[in-house]
């Protein structure tokens, strides 16, 4: 296998999706979990997310069946963090799986002081109750911090390492470097965390116009976490969406999709495209999804594909809807069939990604030889005949794109600025600055990094 | 009381100012037992219609979690004029996330609406080993047992936990019903469960059918 050379047609597999051309065949994002690789190496679960033994040959063994173009990896959540602090939000199952719990970070009569500056009441209030260990006395809590931010950083820099080499040595497709982020929208940030789900539930009814209020207030925070260093349109932010689907229509309209629209065209207006995962069934909001800027990714857990294909297909990038149950229950040339059912629908005219409806979180969830078996499929049996030309798109006059907002300033004395730190510091050696500046906003880059992790 | 009806739509409804007046006002002349056994009747009829318009896709999840709120808050108010030992149970249910698992979102949905619905619920919290399920049958002797889960991993566990209850020569004495995100008919005749749902409401009828209320 000439490594450089499938990197390269992979490369232009997804390039030419992003850019609105019909691709040589149908590339594939398939994700592997790292608790999914650990599982199939044999490796102890729990205990080699701790100690990461093994890892690097457990990715690699995962590479040989994955079949995916797009590197398949995603981040794990890292164990010793998460035990430093304490985690009510995270925390590791009888099984191993890591996995988030019903939380509630912030009561309901706290909403003011959230609207207020959510930033400031998250690191005040919210963060040492989800992570008890940082309710602590300032000294305490500043070393708890500190060895928390080591472990972090330790873990992710191992899986850098990891990452670089497996492109290098498979071929896959990344994006360019900085160009990746991930947040959720103000909505399921409220909920995930703060209020949980039964509180957001009980604040729908009960206070809708704080929900309101705090959505509008914490944008500029979600906008500064998915906004990454060098914004592309080859890369991407991943917004994986939530509680849309669990509200009625009405209320989706009033409360989530204000701020959901707002930052996700804040994005796109800085030349960096989103990918959605719309978590269970979003066929009651298509025409919303409808509204969003122009080649958005978007890919489906539920629904129907012929429907999303005609009313999204030529604006937007679509993935996902494959059952991964089915790779457990059914035959092989079933596996087979329900793929090519899924791209006769989906891969005409382009503007189409493979994808599964999820990842297979544990081994146990998929039949491997089937999985196999159908991305092998994709990639043998999925040329285009019309490669290289203009896929179909939105009829521009009837499109009308939204009007981004002005872009809110995030603002907190936890999160400053070269300038604003400098103020007040006159003893910095003026021939140095420019590096100083530069070493201090990366740790102050960094810090933020890890906070914003951490929910 | 006269205001039966109301009491029903108000929580059909999920209109909580109106259902909280007319209870207040109704524990404020101090009513009788038999009353109150009413009142909670016309409540647990407004559940039924809030689980037949989640069926409709007039409510969402998010509604039928406000409409369990609004029920423990009903039933708080409405408890003492009765005492616990008077409320009459259809049935009960031994109830939990299986093991590997710790949502409870669905659970908890499902637990309120089948306590609605007039049965007695064991609830064993998430992330339960398969022992736990079959001590606690062992102890209580349910009519119906739920398994709960989200994650596609679930369905190991739950499959696990039906043949420990099996191997515990308890199963011939339950029923098993299998609830959340991930199951399906052919999950369903893996495991060895007697029903399936994903849905709270369509859970609450299949158990109501088995014990024929």
């Amino acid at each position: 296998m000439n490594v450089h050379r499938v990197q390269q047609e992979r490369k232009q597999l997804f390039e030419a999706v992003y850019n609105g051309i019909i691709p040589r065949r149908v590339p594939i994002m398939a994700n592997l979990p790292i608790e999914f690789c650990i599982q199939y190496a044999g490796l102890p679960l729990a205990e080699t997310q701790w100690t990461l033994d093994g890892i690097e040959d457990a990715l690699d063994k995962a590479c040989k069946i994955v079949g995916s173009d797009y590197y398949p990896f995603g981040f794990m959540r890292f164990p010793a963090p998460l035990q430093i602090l304490g985690s009510r939000g995270f925390v590791m199952g009888s099984n191993g799986f890591i996995q988030h719990p019903e939380v509630t970070g912030m009561e309901v009569d706290e909403y003011d002081d959230f609207i207020k500056n959510p930033y400031d009441c998250i690191l005040e209030k919210i963060l040492p109750r989800l992570y008890p260990e940082l309710d602590a006395d300032p000294v305490t809590r500043s070393l708890i911090f500190a060895k928390a931010f080591k472990a972090h950083y330790d873990y992710q820099e191992f899986f850098m390492k990891i990452e670089a080499k497996m492109v290098q040595k498979y071929g896959f497709y990344t994006a360019p470097k900085g160009s990746l982020a991930a947040v959720t929208v103000p909505f399921d940030f409220l909920a995930d965390f703060l209020r949980g789900f039964k509180g957001i539930s009980m604040d729908v009814r009960r206070c809708p116009q704080k929900i309101l209020e705090a959505c509008e207030a914490v944008l500029p925070l979600q906008i500064k976490k998915g906004m990454p260093k060098r914004p592309s349109k080859y890369g991407q932010t991943f917004i994986p969406l939530h509680m849309g689907p669990y509200l009625r229509t009405s209320d989706f309209e009033k409360l989530y999709w204000p701020t959901f629209s707002k930052m996700v065209q804040i994005f796109s207006d800085a030349g960096q495209p989103c990918r959605l995962f719309c978590e269970h069934d979003w066929m009651r909001y298509l025409d919303y999804l409808q509204e969003l800027p122009e080649n958005t990714r978007l890919h489906f857990e539920y629904g129907d594909p012929k429907l999303v294909k005609e009313k999204l297909g030529k604006k937007h990038i679509i993935s996902g809807f494959y059952p991964l149950t089915y790779l457990k229950t059914a035959t092989k040339q079933q596996c087979i069939d329900k793929a090519k059912e899924l791209i006769d629908v989906l891969a005409p005219g382009g503007k189409y990604v493979f994808a599964f409806d999820k990842s297979p979180v544990s081994l146990d969830s998929v039949d491997i030889n089937n999985y196999i078996a159908v991305l092998e499929y994709i990639v043998q049996n999925t040329e285009y005949a019309s490669a290289g030309e203009l896929a179909p798109a939105v009829d521009k006059t009837v499109d009308k794109p939204a009007v981004t907002k002005e872009i809110p300033i995030f603002k907190s004395k936890y999160c400053r600025t070269w300038e604003e730190y400098k103020k007040g510091r006159p003893a910095i050696i003026a021939g140095l600055e420019h590096v100083i500046a530069s070493k201090m906003q990366n740790y102050e880059d960094m810090l933020f990094d890890m906070i914003s992790r951490l929910m | 009381m006269e205001n039966l009806k109301a009491v029903t739509q108000a929580m059909g409804n999920l209109d909580e100012a109106k259902l909280m007046n007319i209870i207040n006002d109704f524990v404020s002349k101090n009513p009788a037992k038999g009353e109150v056994l009413e009142v909670i009747k016309a409540c647990q009829d407004g559940m039924a219609i809030v689980g037949k318009l989640y069926e409709e896709d007039e409510y969402f999840v998010s509604d039928l979690v406000f409409s369990g709120e609004l029920m423990t808050e009903a039933i708080n108010i409405l408890k003492p004029f009765i005492g616990d030992t008077s409320m009459v149970k259809v049935g009960s249910i031994v109830l939990g996330t299986v093991h590997g698992d710790m949502h409870d979102i669905g659970k908890n949905i499902f637990k309120s609406m089948v306590e609605a619905a007039g049965f007695k619920v064991y609830d064993l919290g998430i992330d339960q080993p398969a022992s736990a399920f079959v001590e606690k049958v062992k102890e209580v002797k349910p009519d119906i047992v739920g398994l709960s889960g989200v994650l596609t991993l679930a369905l190991e566990s739950m499959k696990d936990t039906v043949a420990e209850i099996k191997e515990a020569g308890l199963r011939g004495n339950v029923k098993i019903i299998i609830g959340g995100n991930p199951v399906t008919k052919e999950a369903c005749e893996r495991i060895g469960a007697d029903a399936f749902t994903t849905s709270a409401a369509e859970g609450v009828r299949i158990c109501q059918k088995w014990i024929k209320v």
